[in-house]
């Protein structure tokens, strides 16, 4: 996981259901990034319900507030969208449980995050730092600390998701030195 | 420096720290993983990927066949003999198939695969139940399960905790889902909850029965809270007397733990309540829809099916008849609770009042099972969801509510106030103390 990734955000403007994210049509799809990424955020405004439609805008970063991605669906395509459609991290004041699992085991940082809303904005340059929890944004010099996640969701994203972290652990003898 | 909560003390215990703080991942060690009839062979599919040569304990994988038995269709049946391969294959210690069947949470507690002071984890959302027992107990995916199956660990992100103090007097007739519902009416489904730890505490919850306690503890989950936790007490000690698969301890939260926040809750003040059609924090005190006119009552569930339940609707029902527009369909949460139940006397009690008594199990909760909703039917459930479709068909309509209420209702074939009843002389065989 880079310690500095840089690109620009796109702020969620109220609450984002997973069934937004990948709409109920797509949820028997492949779990395949590329597939899954260009239907993404259909359900979250008109501009991006078409193909592509959220993918062909570049962003980097999502910011939203509470419970994203919520509504109690385990459904694994919304992270494999928002990945395959360039999304570096989602950075929110709090996540859906189930997703907030399955992001870590994909390799997705969603870093936890009291007060981004309020300091960033649609296309704003954010630098962030997930492993130390540092948040810039470029565009307008304002800083924030988010929580830290922990060293292992960096090296979990580095093995391609917890599946193959695991079979490296084991295949290591190194179970006893998880924590 | 500030103190530990239970669920936080928990999680530096496991994951062999002497402190966590919220927001902080660690890796646990997990005291057991249940898995089931329907997630259970993709679970350990991916186990089998991992490269693990055995399970890291075969007395801690928990096997349950619930959502599917007894089959009611031939892909189910189908389903079933798989999972019995796949668990068989494994050499599983503790494998409740059809026969010692139950909902997969209620026997992870009764049978005491849940210890105080330690986290367990299942593939079914309401592991939560967990709690109960004084236990941090969590839903995870199919891949978690699995790679706690392979490495005995889990990782978790420690949680913010809210504390509900909980003091006053139960009510008559007012059981532990009342208070699950008037916290689903105080908090919101979508509210504050989201991804908190939540402590119970006061007097009122050292009153409240084990039974009680796993159904507050239960629908945590609906409140979308990570976890909720009830300290062990003596009750607890006696509960667990005999059952405990290991040796554990008492775990309590430093006095000078810190919470995110906390609630007051005067249970004296908390009546009978019923959460209305589609919406889980719709909630109202049930005068406010009494003469609601039904057509089937159902108690039963992991958050209701247990002797209990059995117990107080027997009392309301004894010496009477189920009202002839009413279809009353009752489930036992476990072969172990219909035993009790069938011993107690409540099975023949229910049945010569007119209750249809199912195999133990899910039932028609999740709706593919038998006892579903048609169309436009009105359902009084003891269960834990009440969104469109959930019990069957889209157009049933499904109101929550404990399983006093229900009993009640019953004999109306409206939506009745117990309180309006008078006071059964075999009443105290229930809840509380
Ligand atoms: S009883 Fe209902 S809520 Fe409980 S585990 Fe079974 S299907 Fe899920």
């Amino acid at each position: 996981m880079a310690n500095n990734l840089k690109g620009t955000v796109w702020k969620a403007e109220g609450y984002v259901f997973a069934y937004d994210i990948i709409k109920q049509e797509f949820w028997t799809s492949a779990l395949d990034k590329e597939e899954n990424s260009k239907w993404v955020m259909g359900g979250v405004h008109p501009d991006f319900d078409q193909e592509n439609g959220f993918k062909s805008n570049g962003y980097s970063f999502i910011v939203a507030g509470h419970n994203f991605a919520g509504g109690g669906k385990s459904i694994e395509h919304v992270i494999t969208g928002l990945m395959g459609a360039g999304i570096k991290a989602v950075i929110a004041e709090s996540f859906s449980r189930l997703q907030f699992r399955n992001a870590i085991n994909y390799g997705l940082p969603f870093i936890t995050c009291k007060g981004i809303e309020a300091i960033a904005s649609t296309g704003d340059e954010l630098e962030v730092d997930p492993i130390s929890g540092q948040i810039k944004n470029l565009s307008t010099g304002k800083e924030i600390q988010a929580a830290p996640v922990a060293p292992f969701v960096a090296e979990v994203a580095e093995a391609g998701g917890l599946i193959s972290y695991i079979q490296n652990i084991i295949k290591e003898g190194k179970v006893d030195e998880l924590r | 420096m500030s103190g530990l909560t239970l669920t936080e003390k928990i999680m530096a215990k496991q994951s062999g720290r002497d402190s966590v703080r919220p927001g902080e991942l660690v890796w646990a060690d997990v005291n057991s993983i249940m898995t089931m009839d329907y997630l259970g062979k993709s679970t350990f599919n991916i186990f089998d990927s991992l490269g693990a040569k055995e399970l890291f304990d075969r007395d801690k994988v928990i096997c349950v066949s619930d959502h599917l038995v007894p089959p009611p269709t031939e892909a189910f049946a189908n389903l079933l003999n798989e999972w019995r391969a796949i668990v068989k294959a494994h050499n599983i210690t503790y494998f409740y198939d059809f026969g010692k069947q139950g909902i997969a949470h209620q026997i992870m507690v009764e049978d005491g695969h849940v210890l105080p002071g330690t986290v367990s984890i299942g593939t079914d959302s309401h592991a939560n139940s967990y709690g109960a027992v004084g236990a941090v107990g969590n839903a995870v995916s199919v891949t978690d399960a699995a790679v706690a199956m392979a490495t005995g660990k889990c990782w978790f992100r420690v949680p913010e905790t809210v504390k509900f103090h909980v003091t006053g007097k139960w009510q008559p007739w007012v059981m532990g889902k009342d208070l699950s519902l008037h916290i689903m009416n105080m908090m919101h489904w979508n509210g504050d909850l989201i991804y908190k730890a939540l402590e119970y505490d006061g007097p009122a919850m050292t009153d409240l029965s084990m039974g009680g306690r796993i159904s507050l503890c239960n629908m945590t989950v609906d409140l979308g809270a990570k976890n909720g936790i009830v300290a062990p007490d003596e009750k607890t000690q006696a509960y667990l007397n005999g059952v405990a698969k290991g040796e554990w301890e008492m775990v309590f939260s430093d006095s000078n733990a810190e919470y995110e926040a906390e609630y007051e809750i005067d249970i004296t003040n908390v009546g009978p309540v019923v959460a209305k059609p589609d919406n889980l924090d719709d909630v109202v005190n049930v005068e406010k829809v009494v003469g609601t006119k039904l057509n089937q009552i159902f108690i039963g569930t992991c958050t209701n099916g247990r002797v209990e339940d059995f117990g107080i609707a027997a009392a309301i029902l004894e010496g009477k008849q189920v009202h002839p527009d009413i279809n009353m369909l009752m489930v036992p949460a476990s072969q172990t609770q219909y035993l009790e139940a069938m011993e107690k006397g409540y099975v023949s009690t229910l049945v010569k009042a007119g209750v249809a008594i199912g195999t133990s199990g899910c039932a028609p909760c999740f709706g593919t099972h038998r006892g579903v909703a048609g169309d436009g039917d009105v359902v009084l459930s003891a269960g834990n969801r009440n969104m469109k479709g959930r019990m069957g068909s889209k157009s049933a309509e499904i109101y929550l509510t404990s399983p006093a209420v229900c009993a009640a209702s019953a004999l109306t074939g409206t939506i009745a106030d117990p309180r309006d009843l008078p006071m059964p002389k075999n009443f105290g065989v229930t809840y509380g103390e």
